[in-house]
């Protein structure tokens, strides 16, 4: 009985939860799913075409121009505003680099792609060890739960 | 989740397409080719095939409703080319997606990346998000973590065992033209590895909380960073204090003195035992390690990333247990002939003299060294054209990781042709010389294409 009462009471509580947080949902409109003109070769900057604020964002156009601290540290950015990069970016793209588990390093796949500023260029095994001795933290972001079945091969 | 159900589901996400208004199927195929020939060694020869597939399918039945898939299979048609396997793949994502046209409310099911705060993971599960009034922002996400299988045996039963659920939220607040703060939790496992039917000292498991900024208060100011804590239960230590239970702060400044010049500092402090808590990998990112990373750098910046930027750049590194290292130089890249072209070029310097011991096993040696790099990228509608050489080279030859070389160098040279709007071909070269191998030249061929498949009709 006791535990009919509390699954009533979780119900109702969950119910009148949701309620009242569909009248909190914000009525501003979708940012757009696409952007509507393809854009050029090389790095957007966004406030070329755009100065005001992207709306519902809190950040102007020009927290998003593709600068070059932008493009080697932009997980904030990814983190808080995911819907502005799909905008322009399919998530394949974001896995070129940050998938779970590769099959090559992001250098190779994009071979002829040099202007894309990959990870590990040239030949990284001389590199991780001397990079990984002095800062392992940088590698523990995309290595450390996964994407380490070739690590395991000398790190066991 | 088992193999068999994987494929279910797959079969399942992939006959939803058929009722898709929209679909884009975009695909890579690659054919590698390399020999190997170590010193004390057979001579090996190795030929991998792999293939990326990805599919968007959208407006499913509604205009809110897609399906996105990518993953990647690989087979070795010489040596294997990773330990034992001749064959490969992963799914690297696969959901529903379902968009409100209002509050960029959407709703996830399958497997995604999910990066809120504290935690980039990847997750089959279901994930929610939308803005609320008052500039408010929540989203969530459940499910049960993506299970890789790197370690032995046993490592790896404890790790799928404490890996049965993964979830996390996170709560943000926007205010116009002053940007975004926000809190995160994550939790990934129920059970801590005391809980493991033979109690053990890694734990596979990890609860964070964290809080992130984008403070943008004028056009000249961009403020982003982060902290993540740690508050999983830990013992407490036999002896000493207990260690920071803050695993990272991560914050990142620019500021635009003028349209064409800017500065930028960052600082970074992890650490370890907090930061490399729930690893896979504890052999490497050992969990009991006490010590921390700090980092502080900056950049300056001249020009603009359309044109011709000038970038000069310090970066300080301090590892408790190592030292200090510091790097410092600068780049170039230009842009021109309506960014057809493109070039770039850069040289570095790492300095490690502080270094106190670099490995407890051996004599201490430097790792300082110099790196240089150079590209240049031409792509036209039709035909594309690039090189791209990187040569480091090192102040102490007696590292024993570098087998008596004092340096070593990579050459890639890449061609290729867009035969059809949807089909491009290309080649890359590689020439090396490095510690490793007596000579290191590889080939790769390369095939891209992007079909899409809109129907007529419909809305």
């Amino acid at each position: 009985m006791n535990r009919r009462i509390a699954l009533l009471s979780f119900a109702i509580t969950l119910g009148l939860g949701v309620l009242t947080a569909c009248g909190m949902v914000s009525t501003e409109k979708s940012f757009a799913a696409v952007h509507p003109q393809e854009l050029g070769a090389g790095r957007p900057s966004c406030s070329v075409c755009h100065e005001d604020e992207l709306k519902g964002s809190g950040k102007t156009y020009a927290a998003f121009n593709h600068s070059s601290t932008f493009v080697k540290d932009h997980k904030v950015q990814a983190g808080q505003d995911a819907n502005v990069c799909a905008t322009c970016h399919s998530q394949s793209f974001c896995a070129d680099c940050h998938a779970g588990k590769t099959v090559m390093k992001p250098s190779t796949k994009l071979g002829g792609r040099p202007d894309r500023a990959t990870p590990h260029p040239g030949n990284y095994l001389t590199m991780h060890r001397i990079e990984g001795k002095i800062d392992p933290s940088s590698c523990f972001k995309c290595h450390g739960r996964a994407n380490n079945d070739k690590c395991t091969s000398c790190h066991r | 989740m088992t193999q068999r159900t994987n494929v279910v589901l797959l079969a399942a996400l992939i006959t939803a397409t058929a009722g898709a208004q929209d679909v884009n199927v975009y695909g890579t195929t690659m054919a590698q080719m390399w020999k190997q020939d170590v010193p004390g060694f057979d001579k090996t020869s190795y030929a991998p095939a792999t293939q990326f597939l990805g599919i968007d399918a959208t407006k499913l039945g509604t205009e809110a409703l897609s399906l996105h898939l990518f993953g990647w299979g690989r087979v070795d048609l010489g040596e294997a080319t990773s330990m034992g396997k001749k064959s490969d793949g992963n799914l690297t994502y696969g959901y529903l997606q379902y968009r409100f046209a209002e509050a960029n409310a959407e709703i996830k099911a399958g497997r995604f990346a999910i990066n809120q705060g504290a935690g980039m993971e990847q997750v089959d599960g279901i994930s929610a998000r939308t803005d609320l009034k008052h500039g408010f922002v929540v989203s969530f996400f459940a499910g049960k973590p993506v299970i890789y299988k790197s370690q032995d045996p046993a490592d790896q039963r404890n790790y799928e065992f404490q890996h049965d659920v993964i979830f996390g939220g996170r709560v943000g607040w926007r205010l116009s033209r002053m940007g975004e703060v926000g809190v995160s939790y994550l939790q990934d496992g129920s059970t801590a590895a005391k809980d493991l039917p033979i109690a053990s000292i890694v734990d596979y498991s990890r609860r964070q909380v964290g809080a992130d900024i984008h403070f943008v208060p004028i056009a000249a100011i961009d403020f982003t960073g982060r902290t993540i804590w740690d508050v999983a239960h830990h013992a407490e230590p036999l002896s000493g204090t207990a260690p920071s239970r803050i695993a990272e702060h991560d914050y990142t400044m620019l500021v635009k003195i003028a349209p064409l010049f800017s500065m930028t500092g960052d600082f970074t402090e992890r650490n370890f035992q907090a930061y490399y808590a729930g690893t896979n990998m504890p052999s490497l990112f050992r969990p009991d390690e006490r010590g921390k990373h700090r980092g502080y750098g900056g950049k300056i910046l001249l020009g603009s990333a359309a044109s011709l930027l000038v970038t000069a750049d310090f970066r300080s590194t301090n590892r408790d247990s190592f030292g200090e290292a510091n790097r410092f130089g600068g780049d170039v890249r230009w842009t021109g002939m309506d960014s057809k072209l493109q070039a770039g070029f850069g040289a570095h310097r790492v300095t490690t003299q502080n270094v106190l011991k670099v490995d407890r096993q051996v004599p201490s040696y430097s790792l300082s060294h110099r790196e240089i790099r150079a590209w240049v990228m031409y792509e036209t509608g039709r035909y594309s054209a690039s090189l791209d050489g990187i040569h480091q080279s090192f102040d102490d030859q007696h590292n024993p990781n570098l087998n008596g070389k004092k340096a070593q160098s990579e050459l890639v040279a890449s061609l290729g042709a867009r035969l059809t709007p949807s089909v491009k071909v290309s080649g890359d070269l590689t020439y090396g010389d490095n510690p490793f191998f007596k000579k290191d030249v590889r080939a790769l061929l390369r095939a891209e294409y992007r079909f899409s498949l809109a129907r007529k009709g419909g809305k």
